[in-house]
């Protein structure tokens, strides 16, 4: 029906929606505009038609339909009476299962109840069976099986009794209560003594068998701490039985030395082990967690012999004695009371032992108590069992002990160093054959044996400590040593005087080679020893220390690399003074005597030339004289660095004497053969190649060799090639002018 | 060794009794921590920070050193190569204040002779327990010509300006250092005086 009537409404609809309306047609008047809206008009009209008949033919569909729908009634009124059932049928299943869920509700509840008064009643036996037990076991003496009671007592839920004693059986519960509390008195009584008196009568498996029962009682503090004590004991007699032994001096010359670095050794050890064979039966009866009171216990015995130990090696070795005439005579230079630096050699082996033994030590109690703590629950390793067990650690007295030794052993150490140095300077000597003298290499032995040592110690900032002394002994003093050295190699006077010029130059060769050394074994081995010792160091430190510390480690190494650098430029400054007045002086007058040799020549000279050589087989010969004496004395890097010196002089003093000679077209080629000869005979005995620093001469010999000036143009700019010109325009007219027959006029023209 | 991201690098050693507060004053200006119950520090402690001054990238090294005795002659292996000393007192404790000049003592020993010293007061955040006026630490500073600061590490006062006062003052001499050895080079080659770097020497 709806449909119909938006149809109606459609029509409705086009109807006036007709473009043209009637207005417009009356105000027509023309017959062309007429006949235009006629023709729309009729447009529209079969427009029009087509739709209603498209409409026509959708009613018989339409009919089709509301037939159906009209069947569809009387189903519709069928589903609404079910839908209404199926409600009601819920409704009713809902509250049945309400009404049961209550009753289930209801019977668990009785359940847990009855569930309590089942545990209650257990308890409540238990409580009688446990106090009958218990006095049965006291009597028999069977104290595990009475603590056992105890232990169950103590495991009821408090308020479990408590609500007990409320009930009928009030009297019969209090009078067990009574009973029990009593036993666990007695029981603490009983057991405390027994352990006393076993621990008095050094009865081991007593001992273990009352520690045992403590935990069962609730006196885990007091059973660690007698069990402790009991240890401790222990650890006392041996441990002076050990320091009578040690002090009694019945021993071999060897070991004597280091007798308190193994007897603090066999202490430490001593308790690593009890501690090893203890912790099992503490973890086992005590749970996890509690080796940390165990070991506090036994810390302070550890610290009281450890102390013993180290008065005493302060009083026989007379460290404290030894470190004040160290301090005197490092504070002031005054000769007093002096001390060999090769006696302290044992006495400082013998700490850097020790601090190492207690590091070792107190790295084994860090791994323990942490292993033990993470047992327990590793989540539950709170900051404050790691700060307890730092602190423990760090501020034990064993620990302060042994940074007081290093403290005072570091001067020490200092001192052996920079007295060793000393003493290698003084007593350097210089064999022939060698290429260095003995005070480098004595050097570096004594400075990487201070360091080594103080590594031995395993203390990080005792290495730090010495490294950074080792630096300062071989950047301030070695330093000023091999610099004076090196100055006294320069007597200026000497420059004219081939006599002392050999001569000093002999003693230069010895303090450069001493460079030479430093070359080789100064900066490249720095480098070495820093990763060396870096390496030693992360092996030594991986279990106990953190990135800080290799960092730390690092920071101080690359100190010693930047010594090593300043080594190497003094190094190059030895060369240049060797160069300047060794070399310079000799080579000067060799190169200017090539001003003596005319090159102006013709042909017959040249021939002679060609026959009796004037100039260049003599430099030749000149320069493998001096250089041969450098290169048997010198190490090859310095032997090297000194000829590429040489070179770079020669061809600068070639340059300048060339500029002031005069040459014919012969004359030019003369000089080309000669520089080649020359520059062949560099090219041996230099590693470097030297042809860069001959390009100028050979230029130079190249434009001496033309045969008119604009042959110039050949190889100049756009025809140059693959050469590149290292002399300037100006350079070249310069040049060209040196030819006696090229005209002036002609190298004014030149375009260049 | 690692990428060189920096224009400088310095040294900077703290020192000063225990308990001053030298381990607090590093750790809030590298981490921005006020760790209460700091314990005594072991032998030295060293951290690294970069800062940014003026453009440059500036490197600091802080070493802290432990305040006891019985460290003494770790710490004192570190003067020598080090570019700044914070010289560390508690305002709160005379006695703290009263030690200075046994430092200084140290200092003129072990330490080479440019280095840059400053003075700093710490705890002021307990100002009503102060025991050292200002003045009087002033007036000492000033007669050691040394540069002075009061700080708390707890509140982080003055801490950032401590030691980015003491990088411009490092680079300042940095600079001036390098001016005045390009004066005294002597030529390459030709040069009969070998100038050292004045670094170097001993004292």
């Amino acid at each position: 029906m709806a449909d119909t009537g938006a149809v109606a409404a459609r029509r409705c609809d086009s109807c006036s929606s007709s473009s043209v309306s009637m207005e417009t047609i009356s105000g027509l008047t023309e017959l062309e505009d007429l006949e235009k809206i006629y023709q729309q008009l009729c447009a529209e009209e079969k427009e029009v038609e087509a739709e209603l008949d498209r409409l026509v033919g959708q009613e018989g569909t339409i009919h089709t339909k509301m037939l159906a729908l009209q069947r569809m009634g009387p189903n519709l009124q069928l589903i609404g009476g079910d839908a209404s059932q199926l409600s009601g049928m819920i409704t009713f299943t809902c509250s049945l299962a309400e009404n049961v869920s209550s009753k289930v509700r209801q019977l668990d509840l009785a359940k847990t109840r009855l569930y309590n008064v089942i545990q209650r009643t257990d308890d409540i036996l238990d409580l009688k069976f446990c106090s009958d037990g218990v006095q049965t076991a006291l009597r028999n003496e069977d104290y595990e099986q009475a603590a056992a009671h105890i232990h169950r007592y103590l495991s009821l839920d408090q308020s479990v009794i408590e609500l007990s004693r409320q009930g009928e059986e009030s009297s019969a519960v209090d009078a067990s209560l009574v009973m029990l509390q009593e036993a666990e008195q007695k029981l603490k009584v009983i057991v405390a003594e027994k352990l006393d008196e076993a621990v008095a009568a050094v009865d081991l498996a007593q001992v273990e068998r009352f520690f045992k029962i403590f935990p069962l009682l609730g006196l885990h503090q007091q059973g660690l701490a007698r069990f402790g004590q009991y240890l401790c004991s222990q650890l006392a007699s041996k441990a002076e039985e050990n320091l009578l032994l040690a002090t009694g001096g019945e021993l071999g010359e060897k070991r004597a030395l280091m007798i308190f670095a193994d007897t603090l050794t066999l202490l430490l050890e001593g308790i690593a082990r009890v501690i090893e064979t203890h912790q099992p039966i503490v973890e086992t009866y005590y749970g996890p967690g509690h080796l940390y009171t165990l070991i506090t216990h036994l810390q302070q015995e550890c610290d009281r012999q450890a102390q013993k130990i180290v008065d005493k090696f302060i009083q026989q070795r007379g460290y404290h004695n030894k470190f004040q005439i160290v301090q005197s005579s490092m504070m002031k230079s005054l000769p007093g009371e002096r001390i060999e630096p090769r006696e302290l050699d044992p006495v400082l082996a013998e700490v850097t032992l020790m601090n190492a033994r207690a590091e070792l030590y107190l790295r084994f109690l860090r791994r323990r108590m942490t292993a033990d703590f993470e047992v327990g629950d590793a989540q539950s390793i709170t900051q404050e069992h790691q700060q307890n067990v730092e602190k423990l650690l760090k501020h034990c007295l064993l620990s302060t002990t042994m940074q007081e030794l290093i403290g005072y052993y570091i001067p020490m150490e200092e001192y052996y160093m920079r007295e060793s140095v000393n003493k290698a300077v003084a007593m350097d000597s210089y064999e022939k054959g060698q290429l260095t003298s003995s005070m480098v290499d004595d050097c570096f032995y004594i400075v990487k044996k201070c360091i080594s040592r103080a590594l031995s110690s395993s203390s990080i900032d005792c290495l730090c400590a010495m490294i950074n002394h080792a630096n300062s002994v071989l950047e301030s003093d070695f330093r000023e040593v091999l610099y004076n050295k090196l100055r006294q190699g320069f007597p200026a006077t000497t420059l004219q005087d081939i006599q002392r010029g050999v001569s000093s130059a002999v003693s230069l060769m010895q303090s450069s080679l001493q460079q030479g050394k430093f070359n080789t074994l100064g900066i490249e081995s720095t480098e070495n020893a820093k990763a060396a010792f870096l390496n030693d160091c992360c092996k030594l430190f991986s279990q106990g220390g953190g990135s800080g510390d290799q960092a730390k480690i690092e920071s101080c190494l690359s100190d010693l690399v930047n010594t090593s650098t300043k080594f190497k430029d003094l190094l190059q400054e030895g060369l240049t003074e060797l160069n300047t007045t060794a070399i310079k002086p000799q080579v000067k007058p060799w190169i200017s005597s090539f001003l003596v040799i005319s090159h102006n020549i013709e042909e017959e000279e040249f021939n002679d030339y060609e026959a009796n050589d004037p100039w260049v087989q003599q430099v030749i010969i000149n320069l493998e004289q001096l250089m041969a004496e450098f290169k048997m004395a010198l190490s090859p890097v310095i032997y090297d660095h000194l000829t590429s010196r040489m070179t770079t002089l020669i061809s600068s003093e070639m340059e300048k004497t060339v500029l002031k000679c005069s040459f014919s077209r012969l004359g030019g080629l003369q000089f080309d053969k000669e520089l080649r000869s020359l520059v062949a005979y560099l090219t041996t005995v230099t590693t470097w190649t030297i042809r860069d620093k001959f390009a100028r001469l050979t230029q130079m010999a190249t434009i001496l060799n033309l045969e008119r000036v604009t042959e110039i143009l050949d190889y100049w700019g756009p025809n140059s090639g693959p050469l590149t010109w290292r002399l300037t325009p100006a350079e070249v007219r310069q040049v060209l002018a040196l030819r006696i027959d090229f005209r002036s006029e002609d190298i004014k023209r030149l375009r260049l | 060794m690692s990428m060189e991201d920096y224009d400088y690098l310095f040294k900077i050693v703290l020192i000063g009794n225990a308990g001053v507060g030298k381990t607090c004053l590093v750790r809030r200006f590298t981490q921005g921590l006020f760790p209460p119950g700091q314990g005594a520090t072991i032998g030295v402690d060293f951290m690294i920070k970069t800062v940014e001054i003026k453009g440059e990238k500036v490197k600091l090294q802080i070493w802290d050193t432990a305040g006891q005795e019985r460290f003494r002659s770790i710490t004192q292996s570190y003067y020598r190569s080090a570019n700044a000393l914070i010289l560390t007192y508690d305002i709160t404790c005379e006695d703290s204040f009263r030690c200075l000049p046994e430092w200084l003592r140290e200092i003129e020993q072990y330490a080479n002779n440019q280095v840059v010293t400053i003075l700093v007061g710490n705890k002021i955040d307990l100002a009503e327990k102060r025991e050292v006026l200002r003045q009087r630490a002033e007036d000492f500073a000033e007669a050691q010509s040394m540069l002075y600061l009061e700080t708390s590490a707890k509140e982080s006062d003055n801490v950032e300006k401590l030691f980015l006062d003491l990088a411009c003052e490092l680079i300042r001499e940095a600079k001036q250092n390098k001016l005045d050895n390009n004066d005294t080079a002597p030529m390459p080659g030709e040069g009969k005086t070998i100038s050292y770097l004045s670094c170097c020497s001993l004292n």
